[in-house]
């Protein structure tokens, strides 16, 4: 299945490694790439990605306000966050603003191949730290 | 002969970014990845890197106590710290510590190559910042960094700070003893030593000097949006 991704990060080491897990997977492409939430709305209009990667905190606009805006603008795009909040609260935040996936960064190259899949499918995805992950449709 | 490099922090998915970047250049090899101070420090008494990079917020082993250890057990390890800031005190720490290279996560894209191939060329590196206080205090005092705002980390040894992070990080005393291989009795010791050095009644005092001094670090949230964003912003 071909799944078209857009990164959103502001530490570029971090989309790099990001990417080359993505990758990996045959038929998955990393179409492009933000560095904070309002470049992520705009790449998301000009690119039209089936998912995208989002992290939480960056300068400019934050991955929660690019979240809501890209509901808006963009309803079919699915997101999935990918951050260093490990926290249930900041998990419920992001799942109010739109999100289909929270996965935390310390986690990502165990969990994240299951959550681009699930999401890209309409299928919520969410782990925290010490939880086993939980899906649902 | 390839130059080879150990890789330590916490998150995969930032040693893969490393690796990846790294590895574009012909004749460098990643030889081992650890993701913790403890087990950068066995890796590379084992591998014998001819550089270690290591990340300042590490669990267990803190980069900075990590970059100490491993130049007492060996000084010609050179090591790189990676970091998230470059505030004063971190930087003078790094440079107390033995650090020959100082670079920050974000712009570790730009710089770690550059910084790796310092040191393969036998100088170091620093961001523009690091050169800025170094040079501040050589002029201001005479010599490399002003002492005059010393960090409050020598007050405790080696041993102690160690503690002092693995029960910041929420470890009894038991687990602590348990990770570094001593009686719980001689890690109760210890504790009570931290907390009479630093005139600290309780663990919350223990965490706030922690975080204070970089030997854990915490993630805030995000602040909150200065102004409502709606469509008229797009």
């Amino acid at each position: 299945m071909t799944i078209r991704i857009l990164l959103v990060d502001d530490h570029p080491i971090v989309r790099q490694g990001l990417k080359t897990l993505l990758e990996g997977r045959s038929g998955w492409e990393v179409i492009g790439e933000a560095s904070d939430g309002a470049e992520a709305v705009e790449k998301a209009k000009e690119l039209n990605p089936d998912v995208m990667v989002l992290d939480v905190t960056m300068p400019r606009m934050n991955g929660l306000e690019a979240c809501r805006v890209l509901r808006r603008q963009a309803p079919r795009l699915e997101i999935l966050f990918v951050t260093q909040h490990d926290s249930p609260q900041m998990m419920r935040e992001a799942m109010d603003a739109g999100a289909r996936g929270y996965v935390v960064k310390s986690n990502a190259a165990r969990d994240l191949l299951a959550a681009v899949e699930a999401v890209s499918q309409h299928r919520v995805f969410t782990a925290l730290n010490g939880r086993e992950a939980t899906g649902s449709n | 002969m390839k130059l080879r490099i150990l890789l330590a922090d916490d998150h995969e998915i930032v040693r893969r970014g490393l690796r990846s970047l790294l590895e574009k250049r012909e004749g460098w090899e990643v030889c081992g990845e650890a993701s913790d101070g403890r087990e950068a420090i066995e890796k590379a008494l084992e591998l014998k890197p001819d550089v270690v990079i290591v990340d300042i917020g590490m669990p267990n082993l803190n980069g900075l106590d990590t970059t100490r250890q491993l130049l007492q057990l060996d000084p010609h390890f050179k090591v790189i710290v990676l970091t998230i800031t470059d505030s004063d005190q971190v930087i003078r720490e790094a440079l107390d510590a033995g650090a020959r290279g100082f670079v920050l996560k974000s712009d570790a894209a730009r710089d770690l190559v550059a910084a790796v191939e310092a040191l393969q060329n036998k100088r170091m590196f620093f961001t523009p910042r690091v050169n800025d206080l170094v040079l501040a205090g050589f002029l201001e005092k005479g010599h490399a960094v002003s002492r005059t705002e010393a960090p409050k980390l020598p007050t405790l040894t080696a041993r102690e700070r160690e503690i002092t992070q693995l029960l910041a990080e929420g470890n009894s005393s038991k687990e602590v003893a348990c990770l570094l291989n001593l009686s719980t009795k001689t890690v109760e010791t210890h504790r009570s030593n931290i907390m009479r050095k630093l005139s600290f009644h309780s663990i919350r005092d223990l965490v706030v000097y922690a975080i204070k001094n970089n030997l854990i670090q915490i993630e805030l949230p995000p602040p909150p949006p200065k102004a409502p964003v709606g469509p008229a912003a797009l």
